[in-house]
């Protein structure tokens, strides 16, 4: 496998973010597979940001622990990203923009472009830096020109021939500029991909599953879902944009009780004020979705960095007892299947499904072939549209398997209450001046061991809730959920390259969890708990679930993402 | 054919209370509009009006305290052929709800919205609440309220509302005629309820009210003037409380969110239809 990791670095406006997108398309129509990520802070001008974008002919699972190419708009980005780069990285940079003295007499190969006058000689506009420094990159990674023409004109349709023509040129100086060769020999295999963030992933398997509604207060890194429902609103789906979260989620289970697919989405901070509505979706029976998508800290904590702390938060928000479910995807392809899934099981059980991101999952971007939406099957669970039943309608029968049918407003003869006091079946509360009566105390027992139950059905009749085991004959497994499963696979990989026979056990489904099936699992196996926090959560809950404890331990908390070769160095250290 | 807005569930209010007015009121208005019980959706929070809603027979939400507006919303904007009431008390709505009334307000979201001021906490035995007046000794306020009571009708009407009206619960016939007109009115509609607690609330008792409340007459002022409206919405504070106007404060017609809102210009979205294969793969076709 032959792979580049290129880093555009410059500051906050200077159009880092769009070229690396650009240059991930163009890899990804010619057939390559991307990976990219970002890093900026929470300004919007000014600061120091940059892109990785990963290119490489086999699959990935980073965007690359070293910067192969580095490319810099400024001195900031040399700066800061020393420390990055690999033994034999190329610096493009712009000679009047950056001082490279301090390189000298180093291993890098330094390609000095003239990225800002090229850029007006071009056509004239200063943003275009980035265009002339991916057209070398083109070069170097050998893509043809053509390639990017495509996405060029495709992209700038809009904008005008000038504006396609200038953005030719000056990629075609970049290309064509002197020192700038090939370097690389990774190969398209010509079959065009998609290239996809995880928040959009997600987004698509919600309007794949008919979610019809989408409520959100802005807060990174959720804020592109919303960007996406906002976007597709002439497309049958409403984004409501709340005063705040508690208002996003609460009328999310308003939606939800008129009968349309629901989902609301926000980051711990957002969550923290859902709880309690998470509470009411609980007792009501109501199906919703919620997306959390976690970034570093308590409080207000590192907006723009990542983190998989909120695990032990989502799973138990709430006061009292109730089925949730709680999912965390694991890669970006796996960002769609897991959202349109959530929406058959919140219907299906009626409950609250809460999708755990983070911002690294929901922000970098992946290529994926496309998605089998034909596997999509929407499931709208117990449904009483028959009407007409004589007496009131048992909305929240005791039934054996713990889900009452449910009815739509609109429905003949089917009114219900859905109540947040603890109620009977009909509906009617049992909590005022019925409470510690005797057999109102018996209702309660009732309809709470009836909600409760759910989650024994859930367990007998879905086959999600264990982990994912790799490399079954290993000696050793890498444990982890959600985003870290990918770099942990990588890390996997180069471990068993080196000899190493190590495998990968990683939970997406982790509320509720087969115990049983789970220890089956882990038992007998030495094991090593990898995540993105200081508590080790993941291993918290695997002890809780089946007794298992896990010392082993990989754990991160500075707001990046794990590095492939820092589990590795690590891993290799611990089996010495 | 008319229709039997009761479930035979009573609302549990202490005897005497003054929400039974209102119930009778919102009775009253559901039979005189022969309102579809099938699509007629009633949402309320919590406390001691809230338990209302068990007692129609309609679909109904029996939420949490303070968030019946956006679950309100939710639902009206999940299903717009529903007939949505919110019904609530005044912490409710003006306290804990405070955000939501003043957003759902602006939005002009065409739900009608019944609020049951007693000055009080009742469900929590008697704390004073945010349009409890200056002095109102209470068990949160031994020593009487410092705070200035917040004026539900004059931050309705600068928020957007447009439709704004106070009624008695002491006066049923008066108070369905408005919350009917609230129910019709395209927009978003408070109906303001003053709703004596003879349990907790020794200051605003019936009596009190009865000595200081007047109808409005039709030449009051002009109700599409939102100037007049404003003046004769703090006609209260501006005579320390001693003359209360009950009636239409304010209307105006104005697009609803629903007529606005670009999706569902195609139809309730309950009613639209799932996203087929080809058009999933277009939108996934954004990302090439
Ligand atoms: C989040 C939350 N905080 C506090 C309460 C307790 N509580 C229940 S009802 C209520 C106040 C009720 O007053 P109001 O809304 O005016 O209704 P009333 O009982 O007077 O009709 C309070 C504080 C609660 N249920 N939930
Ligand atoms: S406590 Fe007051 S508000 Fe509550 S039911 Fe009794 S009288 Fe009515």
């Amino acid at each position: 496998m032959t792979s580049v990791s290129i880093r555009i670095a410059a500051a906050n406006g200077d159009g880092v973010e769009s070229s690396g997108a650009l240059l991930g398309k163009v890899a990804a129509l010619y057939g390559m597979e991307v990976f990219g990520n970002r890093g900026y802070q929470s300004v919007i001008r000014g600061g120091h940001v940059w892109n990785q974008v990963r290119i490489g002919d086999e699959k990935l699972y980073s965007y690359g622990d070293k910067i192969d190419i580095l490319v810099t708009l400024n001195q900031d980005g040399i700066n800061n990203q020393r420390g990055h780069l690999s033994e034999n990285a190329i610096i493009i940079y712009d000679p009047s923009k950056c001082n490279i003295d301090g390189l000298n007499g180093t291993t890098y190969r330094l390609i000095p472009i003239p990225l800002l006058d090229t850029a007006v000689a071009a056509g004239g506009d200063p943003i275009m830096r980035n265009i002339v420094a991916i057209g070398a990159i083109l070069k170097i990674v050998g893509i043809p020109m053509s390639v990017f023409e495509g996405v060029v004109k495709k992209m700038f349709s809009k904008k005008g021939e000038d504006v396609i023509k200038s953005n030719m040129k000056a990629a075609t100086d970049g290309y064509n500029y002197q020192g700038v060769n090939r370097s690389y020999d990774i190969k398209g295999d010509g079959k065009p991909r998609y290239l996809v963030e995880g928040n959009v992933a997600l987004s698509l398997g919600a309007y794949a599953a008919g979610c019809k509604y989408y409520a959100a207060y802005p807060m990174t890194p959720a804020s592109g879902i919303l960007h996406w429902f906002a976007a597709h609103t002439n497309k049958g789906v409403l984004y409501k944009q709340t005063e705040d979260e508690i208002a996003a989620i609460n009328s999310t289970i308003g939606a939800a009780t008129a009968g349309v697919r629901a989902m609301c989405g926000t980051s711990g901070g957002g969550f923290s004020l859902m709880v309690e509505a998470l509470g009411l979706s609980g007792m009501t029976e109501t199906p919703i979705v919620v997306v959390e998508s976690q970034r570093t800290g308590p409080s207000t904590g590192l907006p723009t960095k990542t983190e998989q702390a909120d695990l032990l938060f989502v799973m138990h928000a709430s006061q009292g007892e109730f089925p949730r479910i709680v999912m965390a995807p694991r890669s970006v392809e796996e960002a769609f299947y897991l959202t349109a899934d959530a929406f058959n099981l919140a219907d299906r059980y009626q409950c609250p499904v809460i999708i755990l991101m983070d911002l690294f999952i929901s922000e970098h971007f992946e290529t994926v072939s496309g998605f089998d939406v034909d596997s999509i099957k929407i499931d709208r669970g117990k449904i009483a549209d028959q009407g007409g039943a004589s007496g009131r309608f048992k909305r929240y029968e005791l039934t054996a398997d713990g889900v009452s049918p449910r009815s739509m407003p609109g429905t003949k003869g089917m009114a219900f209450i859905a109540p947040s006091d603890e109620h009977n079946e009909y509906g009617d509360i049992v909590s005022d001046i019925l409470a510690g009566i005797g057999e109102h105390v018996a209702m309660r027992v009732k309809m709470h061991e009836k909600r409760m139950r759910k989650i024994a059905t859930m367990l007998k009749n879905e086959s999600v809730f264990v982990p994912v085991v790799q490399n079954e004959d290993a000696k050793h497994f890498l444990v982890t959920f959600g985003s870290t499963t990918a770099v942990a696979t990588e890390a996997m990989l180069a471990l068993n390259k080196r000899g190493l026979s190590v495998g990968l056990i990683s939970f997406n489904y982790l509320l509720p969890l087969d115990a049983k099936k789970t220890k089956a699992i882990l038992n007998g196996k030495h094991l090593i708990d990898v995540e993105c926090n200081f508590t080790a959560q993941l291993a918290k809950v695997i002890m809780m679930e089946t007794g298992i404890e896990i010392p082993d331990r990989i754990l991160k908390y500075d707001g990046e993402t794990l590095d492939c070769g820092e589990i590795v160095d690590k891993v290799t250290a611990m089996l010495k | 054919m008319p229709q039997n807005y009761s479930s035979g569930v009573k609302p549990i209010f202490c005897p005497g209370c003054g929400d039974f007015g209102v119930y009778a009121a919102l009775t009253k208005a559901f039979q005189d509009l022969n309102v579809d019980k099938d699509n007629l959706l009633v949402v309320t929070g919590i406390g001691c009006s809230s338990s209302i809603v068990q007692a129609f027979g309609c679909y109904g939400i029996h939420s949490l305290h303070g968030r019946l507006l956006p679950i309100a919303m939710g639902a009206k904007l999940a299903n717009h052929d529903l007939t949505v009431v919110g019904v609530g008390g005044d912490g409710d709505g003006y306290g804990i709800g405070s955000a939501h009334f003043l957003h759902t307000a602006r939005r002009n979201i065409d739900i009608a919205y019944v609020v049951m001021n007693n000055e009080t906490y009742g469900l929590t035995t008697g704390q004073a609440s945010p349009t409890g007046l200056k002095g109102y000794k209470t068990k949160s306020t031994p020593f009487g309220v410092i705070e200035n009571p917040l004026n539900p009708l004059s931050v309705a009407i600068s928020a957007g509302a447009t439709y704004v009206a106070r009624g008695f619960s002491g006066d049923p016939m008066h108070l369905a005629e408005l919350i009917k007109n609230g129910i019709t009115h395209k927009g978003f509609a408070l109906i303001d309820v003053y709703s004596p607690c003879v349990t907790f609330n020794y200051l605003n008792t019936y009596d009190w009210f009865r000595s200081r409340i007047y109808k409005m007459g039709a030449d009051s002022h002009n109700v599409g003037d939102k100037g007049a409206a404003l003046k004769k919405a703090i006609e209260d504070e501006e005579t320390n409380y001693e003359k209360l106007p009950l009636g239409l404060f304010y209307k105006t017609d104005k697009p609803t969110y629903e007529e606005l809102d670009i999706t569902l210009q195609n139809g309730p979205l309950i009613k639209q239809p799932m996203p087929t294969e080809d058009r999933i793969i277009e939108l996934l076709g954004e990302n090439r």
